[in-house]
């Protein structure tokens, strides 16, 4: 790789990095829900884009298909189907805020430096497309986790019918 | 390799309640509404049965599906712990439901659901498969804990949970992270192995720290147990008993597999941040127990204590202690259900209520509820001849053979704190006068035979305690 495209290498990162950390703050700071839920997009546009940098292909597809394609969009179809959210602030009268943000601050800190001062290991750089790798591996080694997180989801979708259920059939 | 047949042989307990779970939903659906008790029953056979399957496996598999599922003799003894606290948990549900009108719908499948995934989590071998099994009970315990909407309390309860319980996981999941950043695998075999061989790294140090602090919210640890009072206040009862006992041992085993198994080597790092987690946890959960009015709020309070005396034993670690956690856990499991069963038939005056007055004089008014609410607090308060003195007895006697003579006196200390609290009740039931007229106490098959089982094995734990000890010693992973 030559200097000219390791530095737009470079570039692209600190743009798709910056990308994530701001619009994840805006998830976290907007006051009103729906900025959140389209900050949210661009994390997740932003985090495909560093599992590229990863050479992690597939769950760069992954995460750009179910998360932005399936859940953001589920997300914002719910907020729009609830009544009066538009205009609905939250967090307005929370008092531990200061506590929490030492807190949080501290805590990134620490995470911050520990990152810094670790001499981390580089995994080789896969040559092949890591889709079938991921494929036998999720049938073989990994057989018993795939299985469990269909059971995750299971319980998930039940639950979520239940709660969801409305009033009248829980008074049955 | 085993053959497949004798993998899923390893599993079979899991599968047997997974079976029952999809089957009771089907028929849930399927059925008339006349019909659809017989859900409680299928829901109870299932339980039975993954239990029996469990006493079978004894001695017979060791690891399967490529070192993820440890189907060991350790965790052949939680899972039939789990099988009895879930039979238990359907014996005392549908009375409680009925009284409430809370529609049954899926209630036993998730509850079934639960407990699978309390065995996966004691038979992971690997952190990824102990995550995924956390979640799913996390979730399931989310839904029960809203089980009746139309109580605002039970509503806010479960809302809490859900936001700390996510909150805690995402500790967990950055702890697994860095783990794996740093050792390159999530077996706890390899990540022993690795340990060892790898210099000690800041990012290790860290890697523990975070998945110690999510293990101490899952096990509602000081300080990180502000959810628990209002989770266990506000859930319906028959699920507060049940998540005081299960999702805890659950828990605890995972943590005994994780810290003093595979994070050994690094002991000398973590121990001390356990020993003071236990001291607080023991020490806030007692004070604070010793205020309060409510029943379940007290007993919220007494299981953070007990929570801390379970620690004394991850701090003392070595195979005398783990024996001793196990053996506490399940003491504990059994005097707990026990106890949260007599406050659920106390309790006649509608949710919120459940006031330690209303046990004045209860002792002759209602003799079963008197005599073993009476063992029960005995054994909480670890008075002889009940399983909770011995728990408590090999549990400090462990940590004493390694030295910890400080955090034993400390937990001793602690003990004689508790009595107090756990004798007012006894006080209160037999040596003052009842101010109102008794409230009569529903007659139910179920409560009956939860309360007969309970004490009486609690007793006999407490009469023949070598055996279960040594049961527990010859499991040891």
């Amino acid at each position: 790789m030559n200097v000219a495209s390791s530095l737009f290498a470079q570039i692209l990162f600190v743009v798709f990095a910056l990308l994530t950390v701001v619009s994840a703050a805006v998830v976290v700071f907007s006051p009103r829900i729906i900025h959140s839920a389209f900050g949210l997009l661009f994390t997740f546009c932003g985090v495909a884009a560093l599992y590229v940098f990863l050479y992690a292909d597939f769950l760069a597809v992954t995460q750009l298909l179910i998360y932005v394609g399936g859940i953001l969009i589920l997300i914002i179809f719910g907020l729009l189907l609830t009544q009066r959210v538009m205009d609905s602030k939250y967090f307005e009268q929370s008092h531990q805020r200061i506590a929490a943000g030492v807190l949080g601050v501290v805590l990134a800190g620490v995470l911050f430096g520990v990152v810094l001062a670790t001499p981390w290991t580089q995994a080789p750089r896969p040559d092949t497309p890591t889709t079938e790798i991921i494929g036998v591996s999720l049938l073989t080694q990994y057989l018993i986790p795939f299985e469990m997180a269909s059971m995750l989801l299971l319980v998930a979708l039940i639950g979520a019918v239940w709660l969801a259920r409305t009033k009248r059939g829980h008074h049955e | 390799m085993d053959s497949y047949a004798a993998q899923i042989v390893g599993i079979l307990p899991e599968i047997l309640l997974i079976v029952t779970a999809i089957f009771a939903i089907l028929l849930d659906l399927l059925s008339k509404k006349e019909e659809r008790s017989w859900v409680a029953t299928i829901s109870l056979v299932g339980f039975i049965g993954s239990g029996i399957v469990s006493v079978f496996l004894w001695n017979r598999v060791g690891f399967v599906f490529s070192g993820m599922v440890a189907a060991d003799n350790f965790t052949a003894v939680f899972r039939i712990l789990f099988c009895f606290i879930g039979a238990i948990t359907v014996l005392v549900s549908p009375e409680y439901l009925r009284e409430r009108k809370i529609r049954l719908g899926e209630y036993y499948p998730i509850l079934l659901i639960t407990v699978f995934a309390m065995m996966v989590m004691v038979s992971a071998a690997d952190l990824l498969l102990f995550f995924l099994g956390l979640e799913t009970m996390s979730i399931a315990l989310y839904v029960l804990a809203c089980l009746d909407r139309r109580d605002s309390r039970s509503t806010e309860a479960a809302l809490k949970y859900f936001i700390l319980g996510a909150f805690s996981t995402a500790f967990l999941l950055y702890g697994i992270a860095l783990i794996y950043a740093q050792t390159g695998s999530t077996s706890y075999a390899e990540i022993m192995t690795a340990l060892i061989v790898l210099p000690l790294e800041v990012v290790t140090v860290a890697g523990v720290g975070l998945l110690l602090i999510g293990f101490a919210f899952k096990v509602a640890a000081v300080p990180f147990h502000f959810w628990s009072p209002d989770v266990y206040q506000g859930a319906p009862t028959p699920i507060t008993a049940f998540m005081s006992v299960g999702p805890k041992a659950a828990a605890f085993v995972a943590l005994i597999r994780v810290f003093t198994i595979s994070l050994e080597s690094l002991a000398d790092i973590w121990t001390g941040a356990v020993f003071v987690i236990a001291v607080l946890t023991m020490t806030l959960g007692n004070v604070v127990a010793l205020r309060q009015q409510n029943i379940k709020r007290m007993l919220a309070y007494s299981s953070i204590a007990h929570a801390g005396y379970l620690l004394v034993g991850i701090v003392a670690g070595g195979p005398r202690a783990i024996a001793a956690t196990s053996f506490y856990l399940v003491a504990y499991a059994l005097m707990n259900l026990g106890a949260f069963t007599v406050a659920m038939l106390m309790n006649r005056r509608g949710e919120g209520d459940y006031q330690l007055d209303d046990y004045r004089g209860a002792g002759f008014a209602h003799p079963l509820l008197g005599v073993t609410m009476a063992i029960f607090m005995f054994s909480l308060a670890g008075i002889p001849p009940t399983a909770g003195f011995f728990g408590k007895l090999y549990l400090f006697s462990a940590a004493v053979e390694k030295g910890y003579i400080l955090l034993v006196v400390i937990a001793v200390l602690n003990s004689a704190v508790a009595a107090y609290y756990y004798l007012r009740i006894i006080v209160l039931m037999y040596m003052t006068r009842a101010e109102h007229e008794m409230a009569a106490v529903p007659s139910f098959g179920g409560y009956t035979l939860t309360l007969v089982v309970t004490s009486v094995l609690v007793l006999l734990i407490g009469s023949l305690p070598g055996g279960l000890l040594n049961l527990l010693l010859a499991a040891l992973p």
